[in-house]
């Protein structure tokens, strides 16, 4: 299950990395590694990118970059 | 004694030093949306100047002040979230603490969001410099229930921080004061504590021993530093080595051997792992300073404006609506203040007319210079307007929330969330669109985005497809002008797309982008950057466009025709002698008033023959006529090419020089070119055998997208650092103009058109 599978609402836990090069620098940079857990919010109109709360600030994402990002859903 | 681990190569040991006359170098660094801005504010006062960071464009803001007798300098880093080698923004910073080693760095760090912010700091620790951390907005951390114990903190990380309020400069002068010990060395920092684990660090102690085989690299870089980044495989680091280390192959090949032991080890790249220590090791950290009251009754009031401002439906109303109010206020304010800056050249042109003798540097200081310096400050109003709207909205934090709007759209044609603004304001004037154009990170984006923001129908390009559309399609005027408007976005999105596919292609760039909480700008902050940007365009784009006003001034102006001079000025002595003698003699009846009007209708006719005879013969004028066969194909005789050749000036000078051409004299002579101005022109157009619906629509749409203003060709060297970015801008434009007018006029020819 990639981030880009959850509902918005719903609460995920980071569990792999896909991405390659920059966008993977960036993601982990942002602290998306293994255990983090996050939240998404909402996604914009044309159902692109996403919004995610992130430990403590927000974030947003393509979902081609979601996609690249393995989680699984919490409570 | 300094207790650091700090090395900084003092070459100059043996020198006596003079305290005095060394400045000390204080740099500061953060990640985005940290506050830096209100510290770096807060620190240097009044005293700030802004550059660039060499060979790119990456503003460098410097502060200098005094204390204690010393001289500080105090440098604005960009602001960065890491040091990989990925972003203009970290690279500069990268090699600025390489290469100038300041005295000491000041990070400043958002309290709310420490663990992120603590990542970047590390990484400063491991460069080696001398470091402060500003616990910044702890007033916010606070309210919402975050507690930091600095003092534990300092203990783990071996930095010294201090709670800071940047807004209201608390915690600013202990900041000063810290830096002064440190640079003095009463002030232990930097005594790295962060321990990558016995795995790691055994890798790590492997790359340093054979990195220190070479004894000049292991002076120039912290050791601890380069083997992390050969662990990250850090293209930037590897470079380095190449070039500079003397056993480069042993080492990388040393390298690759620890990246795949790691792998095996842990089952992850080396670089991610490297990465989960360090987030590991702040994590510990965090639990152990910052208690977090759980109990406080926090409202999120970020979160509450992002259901509605961010809402899937409203988002965009809301976004068009924010856009359109800018837009108009900018333009309904603005233009009065520059029709009164352009009346005020005018009156000083008159002035200066009137007092000079008739000639050549007459006409040089009329029309080239003032012409030039209005044509500068014309757009100054407009600039500094449109920035204070886009400041106060990147202050609040909404920026980044009208990419996240609109970005699918835009990713459509290859382009970014943040692209939609430059391109929506060059609807007003590509000046400051392309100016606006530095919120794109990437620089592939903000290329592509400048270099088709200038199709769009601007302000000057406004009056005159007006014109000619009120001229030849009657009650339709209104649907043409909009579609050529329209027209304009087409194009601009049709040409970015292509672009992205051809020359631009490649991996997509990452839109991971934060989005901020809301807050309310300060004056200051805003006034800051308004004054900043505006004031860079009069001084850089300003001298270009003064210089290519004179070239053009020179193109239309000469060579003189001598010879039909001497006999225009004998008949203008003999007609004004007439009106004169008339005058003088009349006793008003109606007969002598109608013969005074006849000789002044002639002197008119002979002024506008005359100045139609003289621009036939400049070089712009017999250029045009050279040129007629290439856009004979668009419909265009001679007299609109020199009227489009003018253009490059300022597009609104085309309805002017059309006037001088077709002998009707200056159609907007010491008045603003609009439509009402210019109804003689229209007239004389319509009657013209040569125009039809046909050509006349060729002629819009080549005057949509061919070759931008100087100005606009000026701001995209200043932004884009290059002359090919302006050079190709202007081809480009040229060929598609071309192909699309020659297209649209051999087309239509086969249907009817017109109205």
């Amino acid at each position: 299950m990639t981030l880009c599978d959850i509902q918005y609402g719903k609460n995920f836990k980071i569990i792999n990395l896909k991405a390659k090069g920059e966008i993977r620098r960036r993601l982990v940079d942002m602290g998306f590694i293994k255990g983090a857990e996050g939240k998404v919010l909402r996604e914009a109109l044309l159902k692109d990118p996403i919004e995610l709360q992130f430990k403590g600030f927000k974030i947003s994402v393509r979902r081609s970059e979601a996609r690249q990002i393995f989680v699984e859903e919490i409570n | 004694m300094r207790l650091s681990t700090y090395t900084k190569p003092r070459i100059n040991n043996t020198k006596p030093t003079v305290k005095n006359i060394n400045k000390i170098r204080i740099a500061l660094a953060g990640n985005p949306n940290s506050g830096k801005t209100s510290i770096f504010n807060a620190l240097t006062g009044e005293s700030q100047h802004v550059g660039n960071y060499p060979g790119v464009t990456v503003e460098k803001k410097i502060g200098t002040i005094e204390r204690d007798n010393k001289i500080i300098e105090i440098i604005d880093l960009p602001g960065t979230y890491s040091l990989t080698a990925f972003s203009i923004e970290e690279i500069v910073t990268r090699d600025f603490v390489l290469k100038e080693k300041p005295d000491v760095i000041i990070d400043i760090l958002d309290s709310t969001n420490l663990e992120r912010n603590l990542y970047l700091c590390l990484q400063f620790q491991e460069l080696g410099v001398p470091i402060i951390g500003a616990l910044n907005m702890t007033d916010e951390a606070q309210k919402s229930g975050i507690n930091i114990d600095e003092h534990q903190l300092g203990i783990i990380l071996g930095i010294p921080f201090v709670k800071t309020i940047g807004s209201k400069g608390k915690g600013v002068e202990e900041l000063l004061k810290l830096a002064l010990q440190i640079e003095d060395g009463s002030l232990p920092t930097s005594t790295r504590k962060l321990n990558y684990g016995p795995e790691l660090e055994s890798q790590i102690e492997k790359l340093i021993t054979i990195l220190k085989t070479d004894e000049n690299f292991s002076y120039r870089y912290p050791m601890h530093w380069m083997a992390i980044k050969l662990l990250e495989n850090d293209n930037d680091a590897i470079n380095r080595i190449n070039n500079k280390h003397e056993h480069s192959n042993a080492v990388l090949k040393e390298a690759e051997k620890s990246r795949s032991w790691i792998f095996r080890h842990f089952g992850d790249d080396s670089e991610i792992v490297v990465s989960e220590q360090r987030y590991a090791y702040i994590h510990g950290a965090c639990r152990e300073v910052v208690k977090t009251d759980s109990l406080s009754n926090k409202i999120d009031y970020t979160e509450s404006i992002d259901k509605i401002v961010l809402n899937k439906y409203f988002g965009l109303v809301i976004f068009l609506g924010i856009m359109f109010l800018i837009y108009h206020l900018t333009f309904t304010i603005g233009n009065p203040i520059s029709g009164f800056i352009d009346h005020f050249f005018s009156w000083l042109n008159l002035l200066i007319t009137r007092s000079l003798p008739e000639g050549i540097l007459r006409d040089f200081l009329v029309e080239a210079i003032i012409g030039g310096v209005g044509g500068v400050l014309v757009f100054f109003p407009i600039v500094l307007l449109l920035f204070m709207g886009l400041s106060f909205l990147e202050d609040t934090g909404y920026m980044a929330r009208a990419a996240f709007v609109m970005d699918k759209f835009m990713h459509i044609f290859g382009l970014h969330g943040r692209s939609f603004i430059p391109m929506m304001i060059s609807t007003g004037c590509a000046v400051p669109g392309v100016m606006s154009a530095r919120t794109l990170v990437n620089p592939k984006d903000r290329v592509l985005t400048i270099l088709v923001s200038p199709l769009m129908m601007c302000g000057a390009k406004t009056p005159v497809i007006a014109m000619l559309a009120s001229a030849f399609f009657a009650h339709r005027a209104g649907i043409v002008f909009w579609s050529i408007w329209f027209l304009g976005w087409v194009t601009a999105l049709i040409i970015a797309k292509i672009f992205r596919l051809t020359y631009y292609r490649g991996e997509a760039s990452p839109f991971v982008m934060e989005l901020p909480p809301y807050r309310v700008p300060t004056t200051r902050g805003v006034m800051t950057h308004v004054w900043e940007k505006s004031w860079t365009y009069v001084k850089k784009a300003g001298t270009f466009i003064l210089a290519a006003s004179i070239v053009i001034w020179f193109f239309l102006y000469f060579p003189r025709p001598h010879k039909q001079m001497a006999a225009y000025q004998k008949s203008k002595i003999e007609l004004e002698q007439k009106i004169e003698n008339q005058t003088k003699l009349s006793n008003n009846s109606i007969d002598e008033n109608q013969l005074i009007l006849k000789y002044q209708n002639e002197l008119t006719e002979l002024n506008n023959d005359f100045v139609n005879r003289k621009l036939k013969n400049s070089y712009a004028g017999r250029l045009g006529r050279f040129i007629e066969p290439v856009f004979k194909s668009c419909g265009f005789e001679w007299k609109v090419d020199i009227a489009l050749i003018a253009g490059f000036a300022a597009k609104e000078v085309i309805i002017s020089t059309m006037g001088i051409v077709y002998g009707i004299g200056n159609a907007d002579d010491n008045e603003n070119a609009d439509m009402e101005k210019s109804t003689p022109l229209k007239q004389k157009l319509q009657s013209d055998t040569h125009y039809n619906a046909r050509n006349v629509l060729a002629l819009m749409v080549f005057i949509l997208i061919y070759v931008p203003c100087m100005a606009t060709l000026a701001v995209v060297k200043k932004e884009l650092g290059k002359w090919k970015y302006p050079l190709f801008l202007a081809g480009y434009t040229l060929i598609l103009a071309w192909t699309l007018a020659t297209i649209i006029y051999q087309i239509s020819g086969f249907f009817p058109i017109g109205g």
